[in-house]
């Protein structure tokens, strides 16, 4: 076993930074959320349906008619509750479906798809926008990699956004 | 016997083109989405969505993810809707023709098949890429141009889910010429959203909001240095006047106001500033970097995918630039593209949009 001192975990938040691979995953975290809907509303869309399904049960059950009420029960096929445990359909688990199936042309497909991604950018180096104000940025931040242009800028993101989306 | 009347459905990641084919009459818009009003549990399908008093605070689900069709609930609420309230005719009787997004994965199209014929009845169906019939639409606008007589162009379609670039011979796809960036006008929307609600008001929850005022407001930058240094100044400044949920329904763009100009109705106004968004979010489709993602821009991507096509076909390919989807009808697009691509390539070529 590796022996390691306490210290060395208990870095003050003050000089605690952010480590390259997991810059990397945040900035990963970023790309997927912006390809998101707005999700928040959608559990609850989900649960309502589920409550009004309930509600119907209930009141064929107050009516004694037994058989239905059974009915009602099993409307939850395997099939579904399975379903909802996957969650949402996404393409990427459909893609790596496809990629792993046995059929020949859904292989061939999802290798055009992943051929067909536009390759690494060529020539420029990467532009640098300041994270608060937009502009060319010149610095970053010493703490999590965000650019800044100014000090007023870098005092906003200290306060603001600096190592918020990591820990 | 006659063939059969076909409806023609344009089916988007954003919205739905619907109409009949050979038509005169113009086809019909929607989103593809159910909306929810949050605190109520009415949704609202596809063109119900848009007649919607109070657009704030309305949150969609939308049937596509990356932009394929995935979610089929969704999808089949929204299609009823359509078909119902659009169509003259019963689906029963017509054939479908449906765009796909290219490289479409076979158990998507299974199943899209299987709702086609099942729960619809049509009588025949086919789903093609849509983006060889921009290329029909512009060959028959522009007959005499020689790529268009031989079928030969690109089309660059920047839509809500990602953007293609599509080499195209004899009106067909080069299938392994085509080159995908994967930002389109959902995460550019995001994106603006995320930069709008950090330096402005917070509006993480408006998506739908956020997407009009993005189609509002938003142009593509010929000359981003000179922009840039005009927008510290001030010149690209613009207040945005936020929906009252009264009188607005979607909220208005405005030049800010002088000091003297302010009155009592705009003291209750709930203003949005915007400043360099305005050309730095569509900047995003140029330089996928800028939002950490490593992909090259779409002059690049261009280029990538023409110089995947046979070696006899790239002047023409790149005299015939075609640019089509949503994104494309920002404001300066064209100019930019030309701008950056005449840079790239050594042939002359021409850019031109149509949607």
């Amino acid at each position: 076993m590796e022996r390691r001192s306490v210290r060395s975990r208990k870095v003050s938040k003050r000089i605690a930074t952010v480590s390259a691979a997991e810059r990397e995953n945040v900035t990963h975290a970023r790309l997927e959320a912006l390809e998101n809907d707005d999700a928040a509303g959608e559990g609850v869309v989900g649960d309502s349906d589920e409550e009004f399904l309930l509600e119907e049960s209930d009141e064929e059950m107050e009516f004694g008619k037994r058989s239905k009420k059974s009915k009602g029960a099993k409307r939850k096929t395997r099939a579904m509750l399975e379903a909802e445990r996957k969650g949402p359909l996404t393409f990427a688990s459909l893609l790596e479906e496809a990629a792993a199936s046995e059929d020949p042309m859904a292989k061939e497909v999802a290798r055009m798809y992943s051929a067909a991604a536009a390759g690494p950018p060529e020539g420029a180096a990467p532009r640098r926008w300041c994270s608060v104000c937009g502009f060319a940025a010149p610095y970053k931040c010493v703490r999590c990699g965000s650019r800044f242009c100014t000090r007023k800028c870098y005092a906003v993101h200290m306060e603001t956004r600096c190592l918020k989306f990591v820990g | 016997m006659n063939p059969e009347p076909v409806v023609v459905l344009d089916n988007g990641g954003s919205s739905c083109k619907i109409g009949m084919a050979g038509a005169s009459d113009p086809f019909r818009l929607f989103p593809n989405a159910v909306g929810r009003s949050k605190g109520e549990r009415q949704s609202f399908v596809g063109d119900q969505i848009v007649g919607y008093p109070d657009a704030s605070s309305l949150s969609l689900k939308r049937p596509f993810d990356r932009g394929y069709l995935v979610s089929w609930d969704v999808e089949k609420s929204v299609w009823w809707r359509a078909f119902k309230s659009m169509l003259q005719q019963q689906p029963q009787d017509c054939g479908l023709l449906m765009t796909e997004a290219p490289f479409n994965l076979p158990s998507i199209q299974t199943s899209t098949m299987q709702m086609v014929f099942e729960e619809y009845g049509f009588k025949s169906f086919l789903a093609m890429p849509a983006q060889p019939l921009s290329l029909l639409e512009w060959q028959a606008q522009q007959p005499s141009l020689p790529a268009n007589t031989a079928g030969i162009g690109v089309v660059v379609d920047a839509g809500f889910s990602f953007t293609h670039a599509v080499p195209m011979c004899d009106g067909r796809l080069l299938p392994g010429a085509v080159r995908r960036i994967n930002v389109g006008g959902k995460a550019l929307t995001n994106y603006f959203k995320e930069l709008v609600s950090y330096r402005s008001i917070n509006m993480m929850e408006e998506t739908y909001l956020v997407d009009n005022i993005k189609e509002q407001v938003c142009f593509v930058s010929t000359h981003l240095a000179s922009d840039l240094t005009a927008s510290r100044k001030g010149t690209h400044k613009l207040e945005y006047v936020l929906p009252d949920g009264v009188n607005e329904r979607i909220g208005y763009a405005r030049k800010p106001l002088a000091k003297g100009e302010h009155t009592e109705k705009n003291a209750k106004e709930q203003v949005l500033t915007l400043n360099n968004e305005r050309f730095m979010v569509p900047e995003v489709l140029f330089q996928p970097t800028d939002i950490g993602l490593q992909q090259a821009g779409l002059p690049q991507a261009i280029v990538e995918a023409v110089e995947a096509a046979p070696t006899d076909l790239h002047p023409l390919l790149y005299s015939n630039v075609l640019c089509t989807g949503g994104c494309a009808t920002c404001p300066g697009f064209q100019d930019r593209l030309y701008r950056e691509l005449r840079a790239l390539v050594p042939d002359d070529f021409e850019a031109s949009a149509s949607s």
